[in-house]
């Protein structure tokens, strides 16, 4: 049929109801809202105060599908810092052997005082960047604070690491570590840790919304990573040219200091020299990872809270 | 802002716009610093106007649900009615205006989507519970109605990746139905389990809806909308096409829908107004209808000038047609007419709608349709079935009636 034009009304419609039960319609734009850090901080606190039932679910069920249907279970959560420890032994018996010296406890014990916390990183790291594509299902279908997802991931992550710490604990005293009052530091170093671990979960987990590769490059980084962070080895045997640059790794501080703190007993605030007599730890050090940490974490917070709205037209 | 309180519960769609783009957004850095670097620049399109391969799914939607509205949404698939929905839920952000609800939210959408197959019913209650936005004291309160409403009590400790899809959904609204929420958005959740359940489950929703709630709900099946909804709006290419009652805009929906199929030649014949007698009728009586037209070209002896035609707002599917032609009455002459059709409402209670329009009786095209009306046809229980066939009943003979027991 010719005849249909796009002109003639198909349909005596009823006009728009101006009165009645609806607003006018109307095209007038709110005035744009300002938006600041702290105005966006007060936001997050406030959305993540209603929040609690919904985290916590969350990392309960990432913890539950972990250990369902899995060979290892529970042994998991020691896996991966088991693994760092025996690779880390192989390379110091290498050493020793090349250096024609005797490998004592105490370099043991500060290796697994720093395996356990870079082992919580590295799997926060790939499942805080996952976090937020693997519950596409939940960002494109139902409104909730996008931010609980990498949340949740890290705190699951941190439930499997306490488990290793545990572990850890019970076996320094049989490694020759004896308690001091530098023990302190040691809370303080974990919570830097598991700040810039969200920090850099939250910062990930939108990026690999965005763009996909992230993810890999994120592998990338954690297969080559152990070997620019001060993990196997410790930051002194890398010399005085290359360890000052190491310690600008952000985590590189914080796991020398579990070392100096745990098993040197050397206190954070005071300088330390390498056997060679050049400084290698300074106080700043401890400075510069806790603004790292927060700085980060706030810059990660407030990105992540400007884009969250577009995540699931993104995703 | 117009109409309603300023505290009370609410939703409120206040000259709404959302873009969305065509083709692939940036999806590598190779793309995505140029564009940074044009924006940086002040040229390109600000994110509030259209750029190249945008286009709005939602323009200029406005309207407000107050406790004790249900409002419905309707509108061909693409019409911009889901997009409605993840406005109203807080899920996209709008490009211009506003959107808010004012108290809290009980979303029957997506009702399982928080499930993990790995988990057992059990563990998912609290999982999609607290992911819909209930205390885990709350879940705790109402865990045994939920299971008890789900009808899946000896499946609950079981991972739900075992659960059929029947199973999975009946245990998704169980949970939604125990939200106690202020304020309530429905989308196609009624297509779910076995009838019973769907009843059930259906039941649940005019009883929320009835409370007082203000409503917002999305849905193909017409019957329901007009059965719950107060107001409904029509979209089309994301504008509002129509709104008012139930009454005035399923008719004008599914006249739509029709007169999208056929070209219509409305040069020859034209009508002006289509009148129930009555819009309730019982089952079994008649009902009057009233055309009004114009007679403008010159009609061919195959055309069929004014067909009426009763369509089922269930189903949707025409259940009778007839027309002038069909009944020898004579139609055809150049000018005004009124035509008076009375019809015998021989049909199970429910909705219905009448329509008229002219169509060439060898193709069958139409080339032009009549406003519609919608008729309900209410019963008080006399009868099962799909037709009425007017039963009456009469004693011829029977044993005289004894006292029991004698």
């Amino acid at each position: 049929m010719p005849a249909a034009s796009d002109t003639t009304p198909l349909l005596p419609l009823e006009p728009a109801r101006p009165a009645g039960a609806y607003l006018s319609e109307h095209t007038e734009e709110p005035a744009t809202r300002r938006r600041s850090v702290v105005g966006d901080l007060r936001e997050i606190v406030e959305e993540m105060r209603h929040c609690g039932d919904l985290v916590q679910q969350l990392t309960l069920r990432d913890i539950r599908i972990r250990y369902k249907q899995a060979l290892l279970g529970f042994a998991w959560a020691l896996l991966i810092p088991a693994a760092v420890v025996l690779a880390g032994m192989a390379v110091r018996v290498a050493m020793a052997y090349a250096s024609g010296r005797h490998l004592d406890n105490s370099q043991l014990a500060g290796m697994a005082v720093k395996a356990v916390p870079w082992a919580f990183f590295v799997g926060c790291l790939n499942t805080g960047t996952a976090s937020l594509v693997s519950n596409k299902q939940l960002v494109t279908k139902i409104y909730f604070p996008r931010e609980v997802l990498p949340l949740s991931s890290v705190l699951a992550q941190t439930f499997d690491s306490l488990v290793g710490g545990v572990l850890i604990t019970v076996l320094l005293p049989f490694l020759g570590v004896r308690a001091s009052w530098q023990l302190l530091w040691v809370p303080v170093l974990l919570a830097l840790l598991w700040l810039f671990a969200l920090a850099v979960a939250l910062f990930l987990s939108r990026a690999n919304l965005f763009f996909r590769d992230v993810k890999y490059m994120v592998q990338v980084f954690l297969t080559f990573g152990i070997f620019v962070t001060p993990v196997i080895l410790d930051a002194p045997m890398y010399g005085p040219r290359v360890a000052p640059i190491m310690m600008l790794n952000p985590v590189a501080p914080l796991l020398e200091g579990l070392r100096l703190a745990i098993v040197t007993h050397h206190g954070l605030l005071e300088p330390l020299a390498a056997p060679a007599g050049w400084p290698f730890w300074q106080p700043w050090h401890l400075a510069y990872s806790a603004a790292w940490a927060i700085g980060g974490l706030i810059a990660a917070a407030v990105l992540f809270h400007r884009s969250e709205r577009r995540f699931a037209e993104v995703v | 802002m117009a109409a309603g309180t300023t505290n009370g519960t609410r939703v409120v769609f206040d000259g709404v716009w959302k873009k969305f783009r065509r083709g692939e957004h940036h999806d590598s850095l190779r793309d995505l610093l140029p564009a940074t670097l044009k924006r940086l620049a002040g040229r390109g399109p600000s994110g509030r106007e259209l750029g190249e391969g945008d286009f709005w799914a939602v323009r200029n939607l406005s309207f407000e649900v107050t406790p004790g509205q249900t409002l419905g949404i309707i509108g061909a698939n693409g019409s911009g009615k889901s997009t409605t929905l993840k406005l109203l839920t807080r899920i996209y952000e709008p490009t211009r205006g506003h959107c808010a609800i004012h108290g809290r939210v009980g979303t029957l959408i997506e009702i399982s989507a928080g499930f993990h197959g790995d988990l057992t019913g059990r563990e998912n209650i609290f999982l999609q519970g607290a992911i819909m936005g209930m205390r885990s004291h709350e879940i705790v309160r109402r865990f045994d109605e939920i299971v008890e409403f789900s009808g899946i009590a000896d499946f609950i400790d079981t991972p739900v990746k075992r659960y059929s899809s029947g199973m999975n959904a009946r245990l998704g609204f169980a949970i939604a139905a125990h939200l106690e929420p202020e304020v309530l958005i429905i989308d196609e959740v009624l297509a779910v389990g076995d009838l019973k359940f769907q009843e059930r489950a259906f039941g649940r929703i005019r009883d929320l809806a009835r409370s007082g709630l203000p409503v917002v709900m999305v849905s193909h099946q017409l019957d329901r909308i007009a059965e719950l909804c107060t107001d409904v709006i029509m979209l089309r290419d994301g504008q509002v096409a129509a709104r008012g009652t139930a009454d005035e805009v399923i008719p004008a929906y599914v006249g739509q829908v029709d007169a999208e199929r056929a070209a219509i030649r409305s040069e020859l014949i034209a009508f002006d107004a289509l009148v129930l007698s009555a819009p309730t009728v019982r089952s079994g009586a008649p009902v009057t209808v009233v055309v009004e037209g114009r007679v403008t070209g010159d009609l061919d002896e195959h055309a069929e000038p004014l067909g009426i035609q009763v369509r089922s707002l269930r189903s949707g599917h025409p259940l009778f047609v007839t027309g002038s032609r069909r009944l020898g009455v004579p139609l055809g002459r150049r000018g005004p007419f009124t035509v008076e059709v009375t019809l015998q409402a021989n049909l199970p209670p429910g909705d219905y709608l009448v329509e008229a329009g002219a169509q060439d009786s060898r193709t069958l095209q139409a080339f032009a349709t009549a406003p519609s009306a919608l008729l309900r046809v209410t019963d008080p229980g006399s009868f099962r079935g799909t037709v009425q066939l007017n039963a009456s009943m009469r004693v011829v003979q029977s044993a005289p009636t004894t006292p029991a027991g004698d």
